[in-house]
């Protein structure tokens, strides 16, 4: 009866892998698409804007402009089309076609939603008063929005759902993916993060964080004050009950638990200055498995735990560990510390939560 | 694995518990006036709580007090204590107001001076709707917020019986909440679909919807954990489905395949076909699209002879409350054998099939569908059985 935690995956039944990662799509500072991320995590890491509050992640106009979408997402605010670009990759990247989806289920979470859009409409209730504001801001600024312009573009029907979290926002999402495809619910699940940058969430940051003023996170400090570098992005998974498309690799449990447990051939961590008291991750190292974080490659999110899987997904199938892009360890734990072919086959990334809740998702070739 | 509706909790206008919400359906009550907690020069009639327990009245954060309101009935109605520290317990909550960053004299003072106090900051960071509840009633299990618009309340219950059948958790508070906003209120008279007048769902004349407050919560067990806590089932969340329409942001699709589809499956869900259900709780907002739609739907999955009802007309419409509200409605009026008169309705539209019932009617049967259609085209559907 009593529990302090819980954990959802297949093992406790000895049945097959949980889900497999079949597509990804991503939006981030570097650019767009899967790509962009293989080349960052070989390029390693890049200053970030100075030009703001504070130093920032921010994605370009430009990487958020698709003309064969236009019509589509002509009304779309930023945040909308970091969902719909990142989606739709993951489903281009996933070779499966439209025909193939069968139902299709779409899990969006996102720490603060489409905030820019909701200011904005703000902005006319100051301005022109309660009766004089814009109905087209005022459905963009809900939050399903996103999820909303994802399902019409890909001319999906299944369950769609929004999800709003700032704890562990990737892996409930996961969660809830995952059962929507053993139950039988979708035969594949689109699960991903998105979140957003503005003035007010920069003020906000600078507020509330201790940002790093030469751009750089430092995930291996453990620091209870980590210096942040917020970023913004989107980044979607084509999930799949079965093998198929562009295999990644399989997510076997993801684990909620007040300790960090398992002994894969790679932990990456999500340290990246967001959460209160960040020490907790030096416990990591006492797992003897290699240690990665790459937060300093999209910068400091809630729903950073998505892009760090995202990279987790390539090193399995690259068979390929990844530089960390800022390694400065003063604890010293074993890092991967310089590209390199690896025979990888277990990952597990860890996120650890204000309150010092940990979650482990777990990850195989 | 049965999940058992263990306790039910509202709070609306329509009273500041579910059996003060019962009395209000089936006398007739419609407690709506002017917006009085917060001033907006819109005129339209809303339906606002009139009364908070100094307990769970926290500054700024409404939504949340309103779904403790709820939440603290749906334990005692389950017998269960208001901290699960010892059991595994998920937190499912669909809210729309509380996910949103849009505290007014913050954003204003930012604006204008580029600096502003940040105490609503901290009280959005603290106010998630489900991480505060679950950190209130110190829940250890999973925890989501659904913001899925006005089918939130009732996707959570959908989540929550998935995390109940795959044994992640052994309870889950599940529902959602709602407080009047000034954006919100602003947002739908831009849209042109709020009613001067008080509204009436599926009625030939009627002119949009009433915004509205509150929470809807359902305590939801796993049967065999239920019963080694020496209780008999009464009421099951016996199915739940979804689907988009992928059509339009804010106009349900014309067809109602999406919404069709989410009731079918529903059904599929629970194992029943569409005679088997006594009656449904319908979304009926009392907007002319989303009830000439929805009417349509209900007449062609059910039939003809599908008792229906919509309470919009008791609450108001309470966006992300209302999938919570109406399902904790659905629960009492079928172990209870009665459905009420759907509020505001007098004629008939000749561009819907079918009529709600216009008097109190008694029900005899072991099924209920509850249904949900939201912004962004997603429809939800609920199936309650009673035992």
């Amino acid at each position: 009866m009593r529990g302090q935690g819980f954990k959802v995956s297949s093992e406790k039944k000895g049945e097959e892998p949980y889900m497999f990662i079949s597509g990804i799509g991503i939006v981030f500072t570097r650019g767009r698409g899967i790509d962009s991320l293989e080349k960052a995590l070989n390029q390693g890491w890049a200053s970030p804007s100075l030009t703001g509050l504070i130093p920032t992640y921010r994605v370009s106009q430009e990487t958020l402009t698709d003309t064969s979408l236009s019509k589509k997402i002509r009304r779309a605010d930023r945040f909308s089309r970091m969902a719909v670009l990142s989606a739709v990759d993951a489903c281009r990247d996933s070779c499966i076609t439209v025909n193939e989806m069968g139902k299709l289920g779409i899990v969006l979470s996102t720490a603060f939603g489409p905030h820019s859009t909701t200011f904005s409409f703000i902005d006319d209730i100051l301005d022109y008063g309660d009766a004089n504001v814009s109905p087209t801001k005022f459905s963009n600024s809900v939050h399903n929005a996103a999820a909303s312009y994802v399902s019409s573009v890909l001319g999906s029907r299944g369950p769609t759902v929004t999800l709003s979290q700032f704890s562990f926002p990737f892996q409930n999402a996961l969660i809830l993916a995952g059962l929507w495809l053993n139950e039988g619910r979708c035969e594949h699940v689109l699960c991903g993060c998105v979140d957003e940058l503005n003035a007010v969430m920069e003020y906000v940051c600078k507020m509330k964080l201790k940002t790093a003023t030469d751009g750089k996170i430092m995930p291996f400090m453990f620091s209870p004050a980590l210096l942040s570098v917020p970023g913004e992005g989107g980044a979607f998974f084509m999930l799949s009950k079965e093998k198929c498309g562009n295999n990644y690799g399989e997510v076997t449990g993801i684990s909620f638990s007040g300790k960090i447990n398992g002994k894969p051939d790679i932990t990456i961590i999500d340290s990246d200055g967001m959460t209160g008291d960040e020490t907790l991750y030096r416990e990591t190292a006492d797992s003897g498995s290699m240690i990665a974080g790459y937060s300093p490659l999209f910068g400091s999110m809630l729903v950073g735990s998505a892009f760090n899987f995202a990279a987790a997904s390539l090193m399995l199938k690259n068979q390929l560990a990844y530089e960390c892009p800022v390694p400065d360890n003063s604890s010293g734990i074993k890092l991967c510390a310089a590209t390199s072919e690896a025979s990888i086959d277990r990952i597990n990334c860890v996120k650890i939560c204000g309150s010092g809740k940990i979650s482990t998702i777990k990850m195989q070739k | 694995m049965k999940i058992v509706i263990s306790g039910i909790g509202a709070v609306s206008a329509a009273g500041s518990n579910l059996s003060e919400n019962l009395d209000s359906l089936r006398y007739g009550k419609r407690n709506a006036g002017p917006v009085s907690i917060f001033s907006s020069c819109l005129p339209y009639p809303v339906f606002e709580v009139k009364y908070l327990p100094e307990k769970w009245k926290f500054e700024g954060m409404r939504t949340l007090s309103l779904a403790l309101v709820a939440a603290e009935e749906a334990l005692n109605d389950a017998g269960l204590p208001i901290q699960l520290s010892g059991f595994k317990t998920g937190v499912c909550l669909g809210t729309t107001v509380a996910s949103q960053l849009n505290d007014m004299d913050f954003y204003d003072s930012f604006r204008k001076s580029g600096s502003a106090d940040l105490k609503p900051v901290d009280r959005f960071l603290k106010g998630n709707l489900a991480e505060a509840v679950a950190h209130t009633v110190k829940a250890t299990g999973p925890v989501i917020t659904v913001v899925n618009a006005c089918s939130s309340g009732t996707d959570a219950a959908g989540i929550a019986l998935s995390w109940l059948k795959s044994g992640i958790c052994d309870i889950a508070i599940a529902g959602g909440a709602d407080e009047l906003n000034r954006v919100p209120l602003c947002g739908f008279g831009s849209l042109g679909i709020l009613s001067n007048s008080l509204c009436a769902p599926f009625d030939r004349n009627r002119t949009g919807l009433n915004l509205g407050e509150g929470a809807g919560i359902l305590v939801l067990e796993r049967e065999d954990f239920y019963i080694r806590r020496g209780r008999k089932p009464v009421l099951y969340l016996s199915g739940y489905s979804s689907a988009a329409d992928a059509y339009h942001l804010t106009a349900p699709r014309p067809d109602g395949k999406g919404l069709e589809s989410a009731i079918r499956s529903a059904l599929s869900d629970s194992g029943i076909s569409p005679e088997d259900v006594c009656f449904v709780n319908a979304h009926g907002t009392g907007t002319i699209d989303n009830d000439k739609v929805e009417g349509s739907v209900l007449s062609r999955v059910f039939g003809e002879n599908i008792r229906f009802f919509s309470t919009k007309g008791y609450t108001g419409h309470t966006l992300g409350g209302a999938g919570g509200i109406e399902a904790a409605y659905t629960a009492a009026a079928l172990k209870e054998g009665w459905i009420p008169a759907s509020a505001g309705f007098a004629c008939r539209d000749d561009e819907i099939p079918i009529s709600p019932v216009t008097e109190n009617t008694n029900v005899k049967g072991s099924f209920a569908v509850s249904t949900s259609l939201a912004f962004g085209g997603n429809n939800a559907a609920i199936v309650i059985e009673r035992a």
